[in-house]
């Protein structure tokens, strides 16, 4: 590309004022995207990192694991679907403990301390299915002073536990999860329900989840996704983020596009002359497109060093988690906003009459 | 002799807002190979219209014109560039050269248009660069040069792809007395030698006399001598 490559060698400051704004808009971009991201796990880790693959919700309930009951019978049948180890029951249920006058609002998670729900432990043990009153807590829950051995009441059934272990990425509703065995749970009374559960985590695929689907007319099979927009809160932070960052795109586009058509107006003369001498549009277009292409490309690369830079400068509090391959789906899609935005661009230099070149009488 | 370029009775009208300005009236003009032919008239006579049609830039409202034989009335938009890029070099009134191109660039820029060889273009360049003493400015862009070496640049680049026929509007505008001559005695040196035509509209009476033939501008038409 002749003209291109020489045209950002000679005007730099141009090219490289045109660059910062990029870099500024794509670093923005990935920074929302990742802290959209992070507000997900911090929201909902305990269910967006478990292996979980479907979850059996009751049909009342809207897909929100938070008002599902399923009955305790249900668990006996599944066996006919899936391998015992493949399903885990799960009772849910928001509360606020309290430890030395401090409230902390949590989540209650009633599991076999077998299943494939239980935990990752960072600390401790993990509690038994026969002992009672034992539980295994976030280790957010460390930033509210609590040390292994401490003991949390509940609010809502007077009852009180003891930590034995502390568990990670084991959030629901931005509160910590507090782990606890079957047991523990049935003696805690209302509103704790001993009968029912609310959900039964299952590890199998799409075919089998219909077919148990069909098998029950009280149940439905909510895929991981799904189920993770019945937690609070969940859909309406993720919608104002997501909205944030298509508006971001929305901007970058149209900053970028006057950005381009200014500059090509001020070269229509140029233009002009260039055609006079026998350029082609297409080959002037190709040219305007490798410019936008490699100032792009260079901007990205540069906010993304920017962005993982700064993401560990973070404090812990400040929720980001934004993988390799969200980045480069961003940049992407960002080069391909860029590349729209020259188009206005390349229409008029389509429209550049090489007669511009000699001037009319004036 | 060859006609290089051959206007036949070319008529362009203008319609400026509501009322039509006829500003070449069944113009016709015959340039053989190896003639120099200068074109002058008051300003707003036609002669820039005249020239851009002459370059294939605009199409004329009536009339044919030949290049080398050929007739340009029919061809497309797209073969008339390549026509421009192949058979026509355009030295413009401010010397239209590219910012962002040092000279030796310039040049080049006309062969890759083309599709040529770059390492035989830039000998090429040098060369012309060289006949046109501005071997020491190769490598200067365009806002370093003076006006007179700009101009000699964008005469340089007129002959980069060997046309038939050179065009010049108002070549000496921009440079004094001296300089102004010195870029015609080029035009003018470049024509005999190889052989080719050359057209130079302008309003400088003093370098006339290095032309073959001298025509007036007068009511859209060119005439040979003055009324
Ligand atoms: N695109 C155009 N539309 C309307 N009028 C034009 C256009 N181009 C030139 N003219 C008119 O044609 C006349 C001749 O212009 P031009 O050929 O540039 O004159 P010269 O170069 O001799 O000074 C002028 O009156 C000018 O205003
Ligand atoms: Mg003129």
């Amino acid at each position: 590309m002749f003209l291109a490559l020489r045209e950002l060698r000679h005007a730099k400051l141009r090219y490289a004022l045109i660059s910062l704004i990029m870099i500024l808009i794509a670093w923005l971009v990935l920074f929302v995207t990742g802290l959209a991201n992070g507000l997900s796990s911090d929201n909902a880790a305990s269910i967006q990192y478990s292996s979980v693959d479907y979850l059996l919700l009751s049909k009342d309930g809207d897909q929100k694991i938070t008002r599902s009951s399923l009955s305790g019978q249900s668990l006996n049948d599944i066996g006919k679907f899936v391998q015992k180890d493949d399903a885990a029951p799960v009772s849910i249920q928001m509360s606020t403990v309290e430890n030395e006058n401090k409230k902390i609002d949590v989540a209650f998670f009633a599991i076999d301390a077998t299943s494939f729900l239980k935990p990752q432990l960072v600390e401790g043990k993990m509690f038994s299915n026969d002992r009672s009153n034992e539980v295994v807590v976030d280790r957010s829950i460390k930033e509210e002073g609590l040390l292994l051995g401490d003991k949390i009441k509940d609010e809502l059934s007077g009852k009180t536990f003891t930590i034995v272990g502390f568990s990670k990425n084991q959030t629901f509703s931005h509160s910590p999860v507090v782990h606890m065995n079957v047991k523990t749970w049935s003696h805690l009374g209302r509103p704790y329900s001993k009968e029912t559960m609310n959900a039964i985590a299952l590890k199998t695929d799409k075919d089998t989840a219909d077919k148990i689907e069909r098998s029950y007319s009280e149940i439905e099979a909510v895929e991981k996704k799904q189920a993770l927009k019945g937690i609070p809160g969940y859909q309406e932070e993720q919608g104002s983020l997501l909205m944030m960052i298509i508006f971001l795109f929305i901007i970058a586009a149209f900053v970028l596009a006057v950005f381009f058509y200014v500059i090509t107006i001020q070269k229509m003369n140029q233009f002009g002359v260039l055609k006079a001498i026998g350029a082609k549009t297409g080959y002037l277009a190709k040219n305007i497109l490798y410019q936008v292409f490699l100032l792009s490309s260079v901007s990205l690369l540069i906010s993304n060093g920017l962005t993982y830079g700064v993401s560990f400068m973070l404090p812990a509090s400040l929720p980001f988690v934004l993988s390799p391959l969200l980045a480069l789906g961003c940049s992407l899609l960002f080069l391909g906003v860029a590349l729209l935005g020259s188009v206005l661009s390349l229409y008029q230099v389509a429209k550049i009459d090489a007669i511009e070149a000699i001037g009319r009488a004036a | 002799m060859k006609a290089k370029l051959y206007l036949e009775k070319i008529s362009k009208v203008f319609t400026d807002g509501d009322h039509e300005v006829t500003v070449l009236d069944e113009l016709s003009l015959k340039v053989n190979e190896g003639e120099f032919v200068a074109v002058v008239g008051p300003s707003g006579s036609g002669k820039s219209t005249f020239l851009s049609i002459s370059g294939a830039l605009l199409s004329p409202s009536k009339g044919r014109m030949f290049i080398n034989g050929k007739d340009l009335s029919k061809e497309s938009d797209d073969k008339l560039n390549e026509i421009r890029l192949k058979n026509i070099g355009f030295v413009f009134q401010s010397s239209n050269l590219i910012p962002y191109l040092t000279v030796l660039d310039q040049l080049i820029l006309i062969s890759v248009l083309a599709g040529k060889d770059k390492q035989e273009a830039e000998v090429k360049a040098n060369k012309l660069l060289d006949r046109l003493g501005l071997s020491h400015r190769v490598h200067h862009y365009p806002e370093t040069l003076s006006g007179g070496e700009r101009q000699r640049v964008a005469i340089a680049r007129a002959w980069m792809n060997d046309p038939e026929i050179l065009l010049a509007d108002e070549p000496t505008a921009s440079l004094d007395a001296e300089r102004g001559r010195e870029v015609v005695q080029m035009l003018s040196d470049e024509v005999k030698l190889r052989g080719k035509a050359a057209v130079m509209v302008t309003h400088d009476q003093r370098v006339l006399d290095l032309c073959d033939r001298v025509l007036y501008m007068e009511d859209g038409k060119l005439v040979e001598n003055k009324r």
